[in-house]
């Protein structure tokens, strides 16, 4: 049944429900105020350490962004989706592609940014049958002249940043049991930090630190099964809620840890006053829930580390016992948020099951938790516990049946792909959101090795107004939608927020755009040839002028569910999904760099 | 479990929906060194108009009900549908029901597809599978409804 309502015109679709809600203006000025430098530079995948993906430039501010226009535009080569971000240090910005991972560096001070160098790695094309959601890369990481990146196949290589010569390259995951590495590495000090994908295929998730000078594998800290997998030594470990030993094996009957899940293919942030380093787990598998009875720990969950040996020092559970493919790997954005009056060091995290958390980031406690999105399968966050307050209507399993109706969808409130933008300015986080619906008939999967693990048929459904996606902003510390921008299409789109007050985002059927930070009015908007399904990031040039670059090139989990909007295989031709009919006529497949300036 | 024992579970999956698994080890293709291979890697174009000679593959349960219903179930239980979608409409692999096919459609090209595996990540599902189990897979897929092939998408 065709329940999409997405026939209505673009420009009506485009409007702006402006929640007439006051900003938290008073609380902004109790904000850490940035540094006053501002570099220009985008160095790592959310431009800082925090996570935050704001930046200091105000040559872009909410009086001209309506003058933005399109100045410099280049084809990847590559039609896989382009998630991720590209880089820019020392006047070259580095991209990343999608399966084969070219690398390419782009001479920023020449006219027309000409390539100083590409890099074309080998990587085994039977990646791409075991990445889960298409040919995706997070993008790289630069730190001390060298750009380090995974490939799609389980290797990480560290490339020379100015002559892209190859450094070194090593194998981290085995594409053989299910792993592919799509995501985008944190380097600390001396340690890559990198972990796997595979909650498909029954891997046994982790992350590993590999020497940033050699390459070599330091250690390696699972995220499931019991503390020698987990590097919990005694005393290291302290969850804010639940104690005992080996929670991460004993919260899985029969030992289904084994085949857990629980992989790592989001972001990593850090925080060098704790020295802890935060990355969110994603599903257990598989996703029939009466195949691992438990609370599956530490799957969608947040762990916290110590970059240099990795001993765990505290984890949090978003969703125990998953019943609906709720990966947590969305992005730990490190803040200052006032709660209920009192400034907290803290952890904002928008997750797949529809709430936005607010942890203390020193223990894990959790101090709020309110619903950005459409969600009904619990109530509310109990802060005591820290568990969900479960409505049992919702809950799956093959005894279960079909459930209907269940909100958000297995593709989340929010795509961890699509990461957050937080203004301590204004002290408001954007996200991107989702608006639908599933039901969820789980049934029985078979352990085989190399192949998908997962148990369930799951329909989608169009949420309540019709509309599937949306762009939000939030105050974190109040649990609060200040305004919201409704998208026709569901939204996969990072976030960037500048210190202009201006928010930019893509959109699934093609538009960039960017929008005022304080009343979610759209300043600009661009149609950019393909989806948007990357993270805006925005640089000073050399001539001195601020730009805002995106990827276009739909994918990710776009390539699987909306068929039609690829046009690449004539041996591949499928109809359209049933709750999106209209998305391929709005966009195809293309991977085209942009960049935007005045 | 181990590997080794679950791959026990596939391959019991695969005889007590097939029957005999004995039969399964006899009935696979054994080449040897001076036989070329019985697979059409897929259409080829054949310089001067001759194709290579090559044993013939053929397919014992063409068209047999009961063979599709083994290939349903079979495509389900060995995780095919976690690639190709449900009704092998498509997912993160190619739609199966498209009546269109990247290697051929001929019975022993979907064979060979599924036997030795395919480039860009079909595993080869040979040694789990055996022969008899796969050609049931291949009667399965050849028995989805195939659209008519309409190479036209609208929106007015």
């Amino acid at each position: 049944m065709n329940r999409n309502e997405s026939r209505r015109p673009l420009v009506t679709l485009a409007c702006i429900a402006c929640l007439a809600v006051a900003l938290p203006g008073a609380e902004a000025s109790a904000a850490p105020q940035p540094a006053a430098q501002e570099d220009g530079q985008w160095p790592m995948p959310a431009k800082d350490y925090a996570a935050t993906r704001y930046s200091k430039l105000t040559q872009i501010t909410r009086a001209n962004a309506a003058g933005l226009r399109p100045v410099w535009t280049f084809s990847t080569g590559v039609l896989g989706g382009h998630e991720g971000q590209p880089l820019v240090v020392n006047n070259t910005m580095y991209v990343v592609t999608p399966w084969p991972n070219v690398l390419y560096a782009f001479d920023l001070t020449k006219e027309g940014y000409p390539l100083r160098w590409k890099y074309r790695p080998t990587v085994d094309p039977n990646a791409l049958g075991i990445a889960c959601c298409d040919s995706v890369n997070r993008g790289a990481f630069y730190a001390d002249g060298r750009i380090f990146y995974n490939l799609l196949d389980g290797h990480t290589v560290a490339i020379d940043a100015q002559t892209g010569r190859e450094i070194w390259k090593t194998r981290i995951a085995d594409v053989a049991a299910g792993e592919t590495t799509p995501m985008a590495p944190l380097v600390v000090k001396d340690r890559v930090i990198v972990g796997a994908s595979g909650g498909e295929f029954g891997i046994d998730g982790w992350v590993k630190a590999l020497d940033a000078a050699s390459g070599k594998i330091v250690w390696t800290g699972h995220n499931i099964g019991p503390d020698t997998d987990m590097l919990i030594h005694p005393d290291s470990f302290k969850a804010p809620y639940g104690e005992g030993a080996d929670q991460g094996a004993n919260t899985w009957r029969d030992a289904s840890w084994k085949t857990g899940g629980a992989p790592v293919w989001g972001w990593i942030s850090y925080d060098p006053d704790l020295d802890l380093i935060f990355y969110g787990t994603g599903n257990p598998s598989p996703y029939n829930p009466e195949q691992r009875a438990g609370d599956n720990k530490w799957s969608n969950s947040v762990l916290a580390r110590r970059p240099g040996d990795g001993t765990l020092v505290w984890a949090y559970q978003f969703t125990p016992h998953d019943n609906w493919d709720y990966d947590s790997t969305g992005a730990m954005v490190l803040a200052d948020v006032k709660v209920d009056g009192h400034a907290v060091k803290a952890l904002v995290h928008f997750d797949k099951n529809g709430f936005a958390y607010v942890l203390e980031r020193q223990t894990g406690k959790l101090l709020k938790a309110g619903s950005f999105a459409t969600l009904n399968w619990a109530t509310a966050i109990d802060l005591a516990s820290g568990r969900p307050m479960l409505d049992p209507s919702k809950q799956t399993g093959i005894s279960k049946g079909n459930v209907k109706g269940i909100c958000p969808s297995l593709e989340g409130g929010v795509s961890p792909a699509s990461p957050p933008a937080y203004s301590p300015r204004l002290g408001l986080f954007y996200t991107s959101a989702n608006n639908f619906c599933m039901d969820y008939q789980a049934t029985r999967s078979s352990y085989l090795k190399g192949t998908p693990y997962i148990g369930v048929n799951s329909p989608y459904i169009a949420g309540p107004g019709g509309h599937l996606g949306a762009l939000i902003a939030w105050d974190a510390g109040a649990a609060r939608k200040v305004w919201e921008i409704d998208e026709p299409f569901p939204s996969w789109s990072g976030v960037l927020a500048t210190a202009g007050d201006v928010v930019f985002y893509g959109t699934l059927d093609g538009w960039f755009k960017s929008v005022d930070a304080t009343t979610g009015k759209v300043l600009s908007k661009f149609k950019v040839g393909s989806g948007v399904v990357g993270n805006p990031i925005t640089f000073r040039g050399p001539d001195g002028k601020q730009y805002v670059c995106v990827y276009a090139g739909i994918g990710g989990d776009w390539a699987l569910l909306a068929g039609d909007t690829r046009s690449d295989d004539p041996a591949d031709v499928r109809p359209p999904i049933d709750f999106m009919k209209q998305i391929a006529r709005h966009t195809s497949q293309g991977g085209m760099i942009w960049i935007f300036g005045l | 479990m181990t590997t080794t024992s679950l791959l026990k579970v596939a391959g019991v999956i695969g005889c007590a929906v097939l029957g005999s698994c004995a039969r399964q080890q006899a009935a696979a293709p054994a080449p040897s060194p001076a036989t070329p291979p019985a697979i059409h890697y897929e259409a080829h174009i054949y310089p001067g108009g001759r194709q290579p000679d090559g044993p013939a593959l053929s397919n014992p349960v063409r068209g047999d009900a009961n063979a599709a219903k083994n290939g349903a179930l079979l495509f389900t239980a060995m995780n095919c549908d976690g690639c190709h979608g449900g009704d092998a409409g498509g997912w993160v692999g190619p739609s199966l029901a498209d009546g269109r096919w990247r290697y051929g459609g001929a019975d022993e090209e979907i064979f060979s597809s599924i036997y030795f595996g395919r480039p860009k990540g079909m595993p080869a599902f040979g040694t789990v599978l055996g022969a008899p189990a796969i050609w049931n897979i291949v009667v399965y897929l050849k028995s989805l409804p195939a659209p008519p092939d309409v190479p036209t998408e609208t929106w007015e």
